[in-house]
């Protein structure tokens, strides 16, 4: 399997897995996008080098991959790409501030090196926050939620046309190259004189398959709104969810977990 | 019920401003007719399913589906009662399972929960496939595939049907199974295809076009039994 043929499978495996028969996958999706809302909004208000808070944090997500039964060695490595991403982020703070705060032995820790290690667990914990969020709704429900959020039609279609468009896109360069290399077989990848034409082919090819996808969903009567009769209502698992999910965010906001658990063993 | 036809009147349209793709289309097609509109590559016979559901507005003459006209403001009535299936099954079909797909039409004119679940059970029956129903798009054949995007449309409960080349890339069981799935639709139907054979044993009426125009329209039997008139015309 070629890497865009690998890409194209992981979004498809993706949806799939949005589509699994899980508590999770049950919930509303408005509550899901609620919690995670909540979760990421804490998650960056925790103080730069309050890393003692933020680590009680991971509960949040640590609960969710044990109850919903979700694959923590698949999402790091679907993660592979974004994850190095968000630990450079942080990367240069050592070199900017170099105010020991403390001494681990003779090697003095820097405020630099404490504030990038906040950011890359914070970046960490949102990515997290979000993969869990897509394991479990489809992105038809995603966008559904946000417009119930009255998040402007507009950018909501955007993300859903984005995302299909995404798969198209994928598909149109999969064959692209595939006609290529039959053609070339002695080449290893594209040779450079062809990435122009090759380039705008692909665009133009998708750009014909998209507009073919959003013609299929206006002649079946979509207009940016997601009207389905149910959309609105919130049952009693939605309401637990929502209620106890966001008040055990805001209880390890303020009660540092691993402090507590270690002050209790050393009582 | 209002009787369903539609009635296209000296219709032309071109992509750009020079050259027209269709010139003085004109026709009538009424309730229970089958009409098969054949003729070689670039014909214009896609163009001219395009315009009957509304893709392209900006063409001369007049197309009226039951009495509305086809223009930006009555697209919604329009696409009520016309059911268009792509060519390409693959554009058609965009959501993740055959169930999601067949209900996104019926959830999004604001049908009741329970009402878009008889239309998608029924759409899939009428179709044969209620097996795949759970099943995700990408995991389906050719010929699933074509028969789930006419299942999309079904659910629409359209009054009529276009399909433009349906018969393309099926495999002989599929095409067979398709004829008479669409033998026992009772809607109009107009088939766009340059598949003889199928319009043969699937239309009553023919429309053969060659270069945007309509060559000649009359009974299938007599448009395909004239192999000169085929042949002159690309096919």
């Amino acid at each position: 399997m070629s890497k865009i043929e690998g890409a194209i499978h992981e979004i498809h495996a993706m949806d799939a897995m949005a589509s699994e028969d899980k508590w999770i996958n049950k919930l509303h999706p408005l509550v899901k996008l609620l919690v995670t809302f909540i979760y990421i909004f804490i998650v960056v208000s925790f103080d730069s080098t309050d890393i003692n808070g933020l680590l009680s944090m991971i509960l949040y997500p640590v609960l969710i991959f044990i109850t919903a039964e979700l694959d923590l060695k698949m999402c790091l490595k679907r993660l592979r790409i974004v994850l190095p991403l968000v630990c450079l982020v942080g990367l240069f703070n050592p070199f900017f501030d170099r105010e020991i705060l403390f001494y681990a032995g003779s090697v003095g820790i820097t405020r630099g090196m404490i504030t990038m290690v906040t950011l890359i667990i914070k970046g960490v914990f949102t990515v997290l926050a979000a993969y869990i969020l897509i394991a479990s709704s489809k992105i038809e429900d995603i966008c559904r939620a946000l417009r119930m959020l009255h998040v402007p039609k507009i950018f909501v279609t955007l993300i859903l046309l984005i995302y299909r468009y995404v798969t198209l896109f994928l598909q149109e360069v999969n064959r692209m190259t595939q006609a290529y290399a039959l053609r070339a077989p002695n080449q290893k990848g594209i040779s450079y004189k062809a990435w122009g034409s090759l380039a705008g082919l692909i665009l133009l090819r998708a750009m014909d398959r998209a507009s073919a996808v959003y013609e299929s969903m206006c002649l079946r009567g979509f207009d940016g709104e997601f009207k389905r009769e149910n959309s609105t209502q919130l049952c009693g698992n939605d309401w637990i969810y929502l209620i106890s999910l966001s008040a055990l965010i805001l209880f390890l906001r303020y009660v540092h977990l691993f402090e507590l658990v270690g002050n209790m063993i050393m009582k | 019920m209002s009787h369903i036809h539609i009635d296209v009147k000296d219709v032309c349209f071109g992509y750009d401003r020079n050259k027209n793709v269709l010139e003085n289309i004109s026709f009538h097609a009424s309730e229970n007719d089958s009409i098969g509109i054949i003729g070689a590559n670039g014909a214009g016979k896609s163009t001219l399913l395009k315009l009957l559901v509304g893709l392209y507005t900006d063409f001369e003459g007049s197309i009226r589906v039951e009495e509305i006209p086809v223009q930006k403001d009555t697209l919604r009535h329009i696409r009520e009662k016309i059911g268009y299936v792509f060519q390409d099954s693959e554009s058609q079909l965009f959501m993740s399972t055959v169930r999601e797909d067949v209900a996104f039409a019926p959830a999004n004119y604001g049908l009741p929960e329970s009402e878009v679940e008889k239309r998608v059970n029924n759409a899939l029956e009428m179709v044969n496939v209620t097996h795949l129903a759970d099943r995700p798009i990408y995991k389906l054949s050719g010929g699933e595939k074509k028969l789930v995007s006419i299942a999309t449309i079904l659910s629409m409960t359209p009054d009529i049907i276009l399909m433009d080349e349906p018969s393309v890339s099926l495999d002989p069981r599929n095409r067979r199974n398709l004829i008479s799935i669409l033998n026992s639709f009772e809607h109009l139907k107009i088939i766009a295809s340059h598949d003889i054979d199928f319009i043969k044993q699937t239309c009553s009426r023919t429309i053969l076009m060659a270069g945007g125009k309509i060559v000649c329209e009359g009974a299938t039997k007599d448009i395909i039994g004239n192999e000169q008139l085929l042949l002159e015309n690309g096919l």
